[in-house]
Formats: C-alpha cells, sequence, structure tokens
C-alpha cells in the first residue's frame, strides 16, 4: 500500500527528449494530411428514445480505420458538448449511453489493436505494449495515440457538435491517454484522468511484477541489449513528459492499493500538470474498482460542461 | 420471469456427449519471454465441440509437484489476461479463453457488445451457449496435459467467467472449491425490465426491440441461468456482488442465488459492478489459497 508521504517523496528519472515536441508536431501534421473519412451507421438496437447510438468509424495514422462507439441526445436542439471516452489496456471501448441523459454526446474510441479496429495491426494483448518498442517511428502507441487524437478531430467534425465544449476521460490506458491527448489537443476544455498508465516507464517495472507493464520487463530480460532503446522510445510516450503541456483543468484519481498502476507514478503525473489540477485518492481501493470512482467523474465532468439534462 | 430448468438436462447432455466424441488434443508451448525465474509460461491450445480450438494461458510454478490449480474463467471481453494472480508462485493457474475470444477465434470471432444476444432465438443457434462446453473442456483439458501434476483444482472468474465457473463445478464434481464474483444474471429476465447497464443491458435492448420474443430467450438461457445451475454446485463458493450493481449481478439476484447455492459463503458489498473491489480481491485470495492450500504470497 502506498501512502500520502510515499507519492510526495517519489521522484522520477523520465526525463524528456529535446526533440519531444518536434516529434510529436511531425506526428499530428502527418495526421493532419489524412483524409478524416468519418462515417456514422445508425445503431437501432442500442438506440432508445433519448440517444441515438452510432457505429462510427474514422481514418488515423497508417490510414488505419478506427471504430468508435458514438451516441448522441435525441432531446434537445444542440450543438451538444461531447465526451471523448478513451480505452483501457485490454477492455472493451464501453458504450455509454448515460451521458446522452445528461443532455452531453460521448464518442468512445476502440483504439487500433482493439476490435473491431483490429483488422490491418493486431499485435495483441499481451502484446501491444512491446510491439515495435526499438523505434518511435515504429511503435504501436505512436498510433494508439493518434487514434485518440483523432477522435478529436471526429467530433469537430460533427455539425450537432459543439466545438468549444469537448472534455475528456477514461481510467487505466484511458487515463494515461486522457493525459496524453489532453496535451496534444488543445480543444479539450477539461479531463478526468483515472489510475493512469502510461506513466513513469522505469519505475513502474520496477515495482510491479503484474501486467501490462511486466510486458516491457520481460522484453527487457528476452533482449538485454534493447533495453536501453527501449527506455529511450518510451520517454517518447510517457504521461509525465505531456503532463507540463496540459493546459486545462484535469483530475487524476489514484487508487492507493493498485497493483497495476503504481499511485506514485500517477503523483507524478499529477503534480507535473501544466494546468489547473485536482487530485482523488481513494486509500481503501485497488486498481479501477474505487467504489465512488465512476459517480465522481461523472459529477466533476458534468460540472464543467455546465449541460442541463434532457 | 425464468424459464423452466428442465429442459437443461437435454442440453448438459447433449454438450457432454459433443464433448467426448471430441479428441482433446492438448499441445503446449513454452513461452519463453513470458516465463519467470519462479514460473513457467504455457500457452496450450485443445479441441472443444464444433471443431473450435481453443487457447489459455498456463502457469506452473517451478519446482517439484504435484501442484493444486486455479483455472480462471473469462470475463465477458474479447482478450483474456496472461496470468496474473499472486497464487502463481504456488499453484497452477490457468486462463482459459471460450470460443470467440482473442486467439481463439479462427472459425468465429465474437463482438461484445453482441454476444449476448448473437443467436439467442434458439438455443441451437445462440452462440454464448458453446462458451458453457468450453469451460467444461478447460477443466478437462487441464486435467490431460503432462507438464504439471494437478492435485486440486479450484474455480474464478468474474460476471461471465463466473457464471460459467458455477456451471463447470456442476458438472465437473471434482472442482474444490469456486470464488464467483458478480456472476452474470442470464436467464433472470425481471432483471432486465429496468434499463440496465451493459452487458446485461445487451438482453434488455434485444427485448425492447422484440418483446414477443421474451418467451423464447428465457428458453434458450434457461441451461445457464445460474439459479438452475446452483442447487448442482456441491462444492463451497465464496459468492460476491456489489449492492449497486446495474450491469452484471443486480442485487435480487444475488441474493437469490447465494440461497441457492448448498455451500455458500456470500460477500455483498457497498460496490456496483465492481464488486467488493480491493477489499475482496483479498478475501478472494486467502479464501481460494486456504481451499488450495497453499500459502498466498
Amino acid at each position: 500500500m502506498a501512502t500520502q508521504a510515499d507519492l510526495v517523496s517519489f521522484t522520477t528519472q523520465v526525463s524528456c527528449p529535446d526533440d519531444f515536441d518536434p516529434f510529436w508536431d511531425g506526428v499530428l501534421a502527418e495526421l493532419a494530411a489524412i483524409p478524416l473519412d468519418a462515417v456514422i451507421n445508425h445503431d437501432p438496437l442500442r438506440s432508445t428514445d433519448s440517444v441515438n447510438v452510432y457505429q462510427a468509424t474514422y481514418r488515423s495514422l497508417d490510414e488505419l480505420e478506427i471504430f468508435a462507439w458514438y451516441s448522441v441526445p435525441t432531446v434537445g436542439d444542440g450543438p451538444f458538448p461531447a465526451v471523448l471516452i478513451l480505452p483501457g489496456y485490454k477492455s472493451e471501448p464501453p458504450l455509454r449511453r448515460d451521458w446522452a441523459g445528461k443532455g452531453v454526446a460521448a464518442l468512445s474510441v476502440a483504439v487500433r489493436g482493439k476490435l473491431p479496429s483490429s483488422g490491418k495491426f493486431n499485435p495483441g494483448y499481451p502484446g501491444l505494449l512491446t510491439h515495435g518498442v526499438e523505434d518511435r517511428d515504429a511503435y504501436s502507441y505512436r498510433g494508439v495515440i493518434s487514434d485518440c487524437t483523432r477522435g478529436v478531430d471526429f467530433l469537430l467534425s460533427r455539425p450537432e457538435i459543439d466545438p468549444a465544449r469537448i472534455y475528456c476521460c477514461g481510467s487505466s490506458q484511458g487515463g494515461g491517454l486522457t493525459l496524453i491527448t489532453s496535451a496534444l489537443r488543445s480543444e479539450i476544455k477539461a479531463g478526468v484522468s483515472g489510475y493512469p498508465f502510461l506513466c513513469c516507464f522505469p519505475e513502474s517495472m520496477r515495482m510491479l511484477r503484474s501486467y501490462p507493464y511486466d510486458e516491457l520487463s520481460c522484453y527487457a530480460r528476452a533482449y538485454p541489449d534493447r533495453a536501453e532503446q527501449m527506455l529511450e522510445t518510451l520517454q517518447y510516450f510517457d504521461a509525465v513528459n505531456f503532463a507540463p503541456r496540459i493546459q486545462c483543468p484535469m483530475v487524476v484519481g489514484i487508487a492507493m492499493e493498485d497493483e497495476v498502476c503504481p499511485p506514485e507514478t500517477s503523483y507524478a503525473a499529477y503534480r507535473l500538470l501544466g494546468g489547473q489540477r485536482e487530485l482523488w485518492l481513494f486509500p481503501n481501493s485497488g486498481h479501477g474498482n474505487a467504489h465512488e470512482y465512476p459517480a465522481r467523474e461523472a459529477a466533476w465532468l458534468q460540472q464543467r460542461i455546465g449541460a442541463t439534462p434532457a | 420471469m425464468t424459464s423452466s430448468p428442465s429442459c437443461s438436462v437435454a442440453f448438459w447432455e447433449q454438450a457432454e456427449a459433443q464433448l467426448a466424441e471430441t479428441d482433446l488434443n492438448v499441445m503446449l508451448e513454452h513461452d519463453t519471454f513470458y516465463s519467470q525465474p519462479e514460473w513457467d509460461v504455457y500457452r496450450m491450445h485443445y479441441d472443444t465441440t464444433n471443431g473450435h480450438r481453443l487457447f489459455a494461458w498456463l502457469s506452473v510454478p517451478k519446482g517439484e509437484g504435484p501442484f493444486p490449480a486455479l483455472i480462471r474463467m473469462p470475463d465477458y471481453a474479447s482478450v483474456h489476461d496472461i496470468i496474473y494472480t499472486h497464487l502463481r508462485h504456488r499453484a497452477v493457474v490457468m486462463n482459459a479463453t471460450h470460443r470467440g475470444q482473442r486467439n481463439s477465434d479462427v472459425i468465429y470471432r465474437a463482438s461484445y457488445p453482441g454476444l449476448l444476444t448473437d443467436g439467442v432465438e434458439a438455443p441451437h443457434t445462440y452462440a454464448l451457449l458453446g462458451a458453457y462446453a468450453d469451460a467444461l473442456r478447460a477443466l478437462d483439458a487441464l486435467a490431460a496435459q503432462e507438464i504439471a501434476q494437478i492435485n486440486a483444482v479450484a474455480l474464478t472468474g468474474a460476471g461471465l467467467g463466473a457464471a460459467l465457473a458455477l456451471a463447470a463445478a456442476a458438472r465437473r464434481t471434482h472442482v474444490a472449491a469456486v470464488a464467483a464474483d458478480t456472476p452474470m444474471a442470464l436467464g433472470h429476465l425481471s432483471a432486465l425490465q429496468s434499463g440496465l447497464a451493459y452487458p446485461l443491458g445487451e438482453l434488455g435492448d434485444y427485448l425492447r426491440a422484440y418483446p414477443e420474443r421474451s418467451e423464447a430467450l428465457a428458453a434458450t438461457l434457461s441451461p445457464v441461468n445460474p439459479l438452475h445451475i446452483a442447487p448442482s454446485v456441491s462444492a463451497p463458493v465464496l459468492l460476491s456482488a456489489g449492492r449497486f450493481d446495474r450491469s452484471l449481478c443486480p442485487l435480487p439476484f444475488a441474493e437469490e442465488l447465494a440461497t441457492a447455492l448448498p455451500n455458500c459463503d456470500f460477500r455483498l458489498y457497498d460496490g456496483a459492478a465492481e464488486g467488493g473491489g480491493h477489499e475482496h480481491a483479498i478475501a478472494r485470495g486467502a479464501w481460494l489459497a486456504q481451499r488450495l492450500g497453499v500459502n498466498r504470497n
């Protein structure tokens, strides 16, 4: 179990490469040149009187087609605020129809590798975390992160969405991706990052023997000659290097008994946040299972959004 | 509203007969990448009914056996974890998939959501029923492998995995213990009436779209309704549920299930679908370690 003293005293050895910003500017420029090709198909089985559910697709880096669940309120004239929901490492993207009852659209993204976005890129689970990790330009998360930023482009392309009210949330990998996407896309006005993964890779590998981080430890054990290069690549994808670049209000939720994403590493990202920040500590909770977290996340975002329930 | 359990007998007899006619063809590949100093990891492959080949992760502690074993039945999701439990130091741990999940999807790839209603119009078309044969098959494959000697088997799972664990324990009476977290309330149609969240909400959506198929749905799900299965589970069961669960194991169902299980230790928490969360994870680990006679470390 971590204590608050453990969080405060923790320091990370992760440093930010000098060409961190140019690297990501290059990725975003490459993305901008790819047509979005957004398509939505109504899903009548999953739609209700209060929400229209669509199966959405859009194009991302490497010309991959990315799937997402897109839920839009049926009540109200719009334009609607929207929440971009980013997925956990191995879990399915959730279909979040509950936001529609609050007058908010929701886009829940299946990043590359996940069904049904896995047609042309499918390294597996485990596997995704080490796929291409020898090279920052070939690493899986260059694409995964692009798929998340492309979700913002999808929302901006929709006439029913208010471009000034786009928000972001997710837990575990989704928490890490919330931090990273909010740093890369200033259109995101606020976010909630729960139990964030992708923080302080070297320390997380040392502190835990649980997956997914253990995938990296297995890689380092199998290929000791490549371990240093792996850590160099990971600096470009570590959420602590994105945290200072986040200017919008952001919550970080930490479970003090977390055995998947060490609390100290989440806190390291929190204290580097560049904008207004808020910390939620859950003393008797493990990874992703704080009883009060979902309701608190919804309430905090709804307050920021200022939506009037339909 | 639940259907009579009488139609369950034919389903299970047919599943057992089909399994008996199908060679297991167990194959294990040592995975040097994911093996650890304290345990070896294997990729396990074996056959089940209707031509499907299944995948499981298997970890075996270093040292001399025999070992107790824990099978973790799969969640309602496309990915089933690689081995992660504190018991892996002292017990063989098998994470078994069902047909349609990743690595067991050559013939059929399941959708999530989607699997819960795929072919639900009739038992012979309902894709999910195959997962129950596959749960039995996991026990058979574990018994047949020759890498590790096994002296006791416990089952665990959450949501669908808990429902599969209970069903497998009902059919394989050598199972020593079952830790079932928030078992999916399949077949309990009265639980579907008031806007549940996914995954159970999938069935609610289906009934809203096709209200005239309610009886057919109940009949299809009847063989795997945990309330019908529970009286046949002789192993001790640690059952957990969340008081505010609206997506897997609603409270009235959990309470009824606890009553129907002959040897049940029921733990109710102030949570939702996560059940008891961290508190119960500790309790479950200790309970399983005690049943399997191993130290939890």
